[in-house]
């Protein structure tokens, strides 16, 4: 099995500053990034929310490869430092030795590319795996064409394939408006965009920059509705709300518009931190679940470091990329002084030099922001919006806690359950729930959904978000096939040693008959 | 500090314990269950959701038969669905396999007097589009079958609160106070809990606990590893299992399989950690080659659980002799598909004394002779694996 002795994950802007700050320092460093992505992978809307708006020309490896590595130009720069570059590579799983897990002999990783998968032993991790989209529902963000502003960015800028000709953008924070400024500079028509907030929230002159080229922001508003007649967005309605998040009868504005971008907010991208069983807390100030992170980039396992968006989000990073390098270097840094790459006097000397950039944090994203804006959609969509696409669960049946409609389930007991008599059995547990509602179980793994699961149960229950547990993640956190997974290098030792249960049935029966 | 005592608390929700619960609620008992974290948190909801007439291990076959007669009727009595689906076969991969199969059909059937039967490929292939073609026949057991684990450990819950049974979620049993030969109390971190009769159905934690109450009870602690895949087409309502795997297709149309090398592990008084291994890949391949036409279909999670395993691996369902009112309930890693008989045997033997079904096999007494480093003769040391 290779054995890598520093392994970066995500090659954005801050893993490929951590890969460069220690391969610099003498570290051998591989980078791995999931980009160019299989087009399998984002039809499931994997990572990122691309809601169908990708051209046929994603399935070219070749092409997408060489605009991924256009895209980024520090790439040069770390390959000229000796970093070992692998892209199109998923990280699908991590896994380490701890209290009920002893078999292994030191860390690894699952990796695969389109072909197949295997594993990799490393020394140490950096994380700078991103952010992903915040799933907010609305009737028809289901159809082809609603999609979130990080997945937007990815085609429009990184594998120039976005098929979009017309937008709404949701969201005036930084993350929206720099998302309608790229769709402007692409050519895509941004009709509108949407803000619950009574004022813009991100910077003032990209906004005036945007009302100038005649772009409406729309402040107290939100989205109503994507309509279209095959599933597809072909209009966008948005409705003016008043002071208690409610619609105002007849406010109603139509945009005739293929996309519809939601850019509410972003999500630290925690998968592997949470196999490894970093310590990961719900943060209002940085995107909700974030890892927790000492001032050198240092996670809570010893060897485990993590930088950039997956570090902790805020809407001023989506303005100031800045922030994620000098995030990335400080964990190149923490990395190699561990590493004993260099002293800890050199490491303490280019601290020195690393003073992070001051973030223009909004302050308080989740019950500023995210707070609102579900409640505005729950005031205009109601119950019947699906909160979970995969598995086509209301936000109604998840209140309820009812059973899936394909069991067809009836009785008296049942109906008198719903997640007010849960919370009085004992505090809300988003898994719990998504056993018996389904919502957070499908193919997308929870991604589009996850954030408002748990506002809606700590909504529903009166608890604080900080207190509704974390959905766990599960290797593999990338839908794999089968035939992807399937261990292509199994020994025959494995074969020959593998076992149904404990005890083969066949072992019993030998002995059953000794015994007679 | 007290928390409202009971006639019997139950130490642990999982399905073992919340099945006696619903048993002795609904005959009138005063019962109490107490959970250090939430209901089926661990191997309870975590596990392949098999049903079986478990004729391989004589010993349990007289509870196993109780419980494949109570299954068809549970949704109706707890009235919450637990997805119960009748019907299992065993895939035949090679003629090897298929001989010893229609071998143990003879010898199973005649011994526990069990309808099985055998079906030839064609069978097979028709009733389960997906099944390697190679299949050589199948075991089928009409009275197998399997359910949904999650729901069923919920549903168990719901019916115990329904009648009128009081759960303590997020309380940690710490100790137990006694009085002579008995147990009076439970000793929680949220408070004592009075107590005429305890039955621990604490699953993992068995060993640590009914230390605490002054007995040695040989359990061994493993982790077990199951994957899932995204939903494929609706096959054949029953239980497939073969090629190294168990598990079913779900209601919902996942693929849920387990199998393989099981690592012997240690768990402290809490719910431990549950982490899966690089196995998921091991896993992946044999269930791509039982169902070759589901090989584009993506694995979308996997799960990991915690059992526990007496050192012959069958239950005990037994009152200790000291303290004499202390039941020790572990299901030794058969607990799910054995539940409904489990909690009815439990409730039989608390309110009365005995039971009608046959538990002889099953007592603690049978490992009087075993020493505190079993686990080390044995070869079940934390970190092994498949010994």
């Amino acid at each position: 099995m290779e054995h890598i002795q520093l392994a970066v994950v995500g090659a954005g802007v801050a893993g490929t500053a951590a890969a460069i700050e220690a391969a610099k320092a003498g570290v051998n460093v591989v980078l791995i990034d999931e980009n160019p992505l299989d087009m399998y992978m984002m039809g499931l809307d994997v990572p990122l929310f691309f809601g169908q708006r990708l051209m046929p020309t994603v399935q070219d490896k070749g092409a997408m490869m060489g605009r991924v590595v256009s895209a980024n130009p520090d790439l040069a720069e770390a390959e000229e430092a000796g970093v070992d570059i692998r892209l199109g590579t998923y990280v699908w799983g991590a896994f380490r030795n701890m209290e009920t897990s002893r078999v292994l002999d030191g860390p690894q990783l699952g990796l695969a590319d389109e072909n197949q998968s295997w594993t990799v032993k490393y020394d140490h991790l950096i994380v700078a795996a991103g952010g992903r989209d915040l799933g907010m529902g609305f009737a028809g963000w289901n159809f082809a064409g609603a999609m979130g502003a990080n997945a937007a960015y990815s085609l429009m800028s990184r594998y120039q394939a976005f098929t979009g000709r017309s937008m709404v953008v949701l969201g005036s924070g930084n993350l929206g408006l720099h998302t309608a400024k790229l769709a402007r500079e692409r050519g895509v028509e941004v009709k509108a965009i949407v803000e619950v907030d009574g004022a813009v929230r991100g910077d003032a002159a990209v906004a005036a920059e945007l009302e100038a080229a005649g772009v409406p922001i729309h402040t107290s508003h939100v989205i109503k509705e994507a309509a279209g007649s095959t599933d597809e967005v072909e209009s966008v309605t948005v409705v003016a709300i008043d002071g208690d998040n409610n619609a105002v009868v007849g406010s109603e504005i139509e945009y005739e518009a293929d996309t519809v971008c939601l850019a509410v907010g972003l999500v630290p991208t925690v998968e592997l931190l949470n196999l490894l069983d970093c310590d990961v807390r719900f943060d209002h100030h940085r995107g909700g679940y974030a890892p927790v992170v000492d001032e050198w980039m240092r996670t809570s396992v010893e060897n485990t470091y993590v930088c950039g968006d997956a570090a902790g989000y805020h809407d001023g990073m989506a303005a100031n990329p800045e922030i994620a390098r000098q995030q990335g270097r400080l964990a190149g840094v923490a990395a190699a002084e561990a590493l004993g790459a260099i002293d800890s006097a050199a490491a303490h000397e280019r601290r020195s030099e690393l003073t992070l950039a001051t973030a223009s944090a909004n302050g308080n994203e989740v019950d500023g922001v995210w707070k609102k804006w579900l409640a505005a959609l729950m005031n205009v969509g109601g119950l019947d919006v699906y909160v979970c696409q995969c598995e086509e669960v209301t936000r109604g049946e998840l209140l309820d806690v009812q059973p899936p409609r394909y069991l067809e389930w009836e009785s008296d007991e049942m109906r008198a359950r719903d997640l007010g008599t849960l919370a009085q059995d004992g505090p809300v547990n988003p898994d719990q729930v998504k056993r018996l509602t389904r919502a957070g179980m499908g193919h997308c793994q929870g991604r589009r959904c996850r954030e408002q699961v748990a506002m809606l149960l700590a909504d529903e229950s009166d608890t604080p978000l900080t207190e509704v547990p974390i959905m766990s993640y599960r290797p593999p956190v990338r839908p794999l096939p089968l035939r992807i997974m399937w261990a292509h290098d199994e020994t025959q030792q494995v074969r020959d040693d593998w076992v149904v249960w404990f005890k083969h049935s066949r072992d019993y029966m030998r002995e059953m008959q000794e015994a007679d | 500090m007290k928390l409202d005592g009971a006639q019997v608390v139950i130490v642990g929700a999982g399905v073992t314990g919340l099945s006696a619960a619903w048993w002795l609620a609904r005959n009138g008992v005063d019962t109490v269950v107490v959970e250090k974290g939430v209901i089926g948190a661990e191997a309870s909801s975590r596990n392949g959701g098999d049903i079986s007439h478990r004729a391989y291990e004589p010993p349990v076959v007289p509870l196993a038969a109780e419980s494949l007669n109570l299954w068809p009727e549970m949704d109706d009595e707890l009235g919450y669905p637990t997805e119960y689906s009748p019907g299992s076969i065993h895939v035949a991969m090679d003629e090897e396999e298929a001989v010893w199969m229609k071998q143990s059909n003879i010898d199973w059937g005649e011994r526990f007097n069990l309808p099985l039967d055998w079906w030839d490929a064609d069978k097979v292939k028709d009733a389960v589009p997906l099944i390697a073609p190679e299949t050589t026949g199948a075991q089928f057991s009409p009275k197998d079958g399997h359910a949904n684990p999650q729901r069923t450990v919920q549903a168990y819950a719901w019916g115990f609160l329904d009648n009128g049974g009081r759960l303590y979620q997020h309380t940690a049993v710490t100790g137990f106070r006694k009085e002579g030969d008995k147990v009076v109390a439970v000793e929680t971190d949220k408070g004592e809990v009075e107590a005429d009769i305890v039955v621990c159905a604490a699953g993992p934690q068995t060993g640590v606990l009914c230390e605490k109450a002054g007995a040695f009870v040989p359990v061994a602690p493993a982790r077990v590893e199951i994957i899932i895949t995204a939903p494929v087409e609706s096959m054949w309502k029953g239980a497939v299992m073969g090629n190294g795997l168990y598990g079913r297709q779900t209601m919902r149309g996942n693929l849920a399989y387990g199998g393989g090398p099981h690592e012997w592990v240690d768990v402290e008084n809490q719910t431990p950690m549950k982490p899966n291994s690089p196995v998921v890949r091991n896993l992946s391949r044999r269930l791509a080659e039982l169902y070759p036409g589901a090989s584009d279909v993506p694995v979308i999670r996997s799960w990991a659980c915690v059992v526990e395993q007496t050192p012959d691996m069958l239950p005990i369902i037994d009152f200790l002799d000291s303290p004499d009112n202390f039941m020790v309930a572990t299901a030794s890693a058969h607990g799910f598909g054995l539940s409904p008989a489990t909690g009815k045997v439990i409730s039989d033997m608390v309110m009365h004394g005995e039971t009608t079904v046959d538990m002889s096999g099953l007592t603690y007494g049978r490992f009087n002779e075993v020493t505190p480093d079993w686990r080390a003769k044995k070869d079940w040391d934390p970190g092994h694996i498949n010994t």
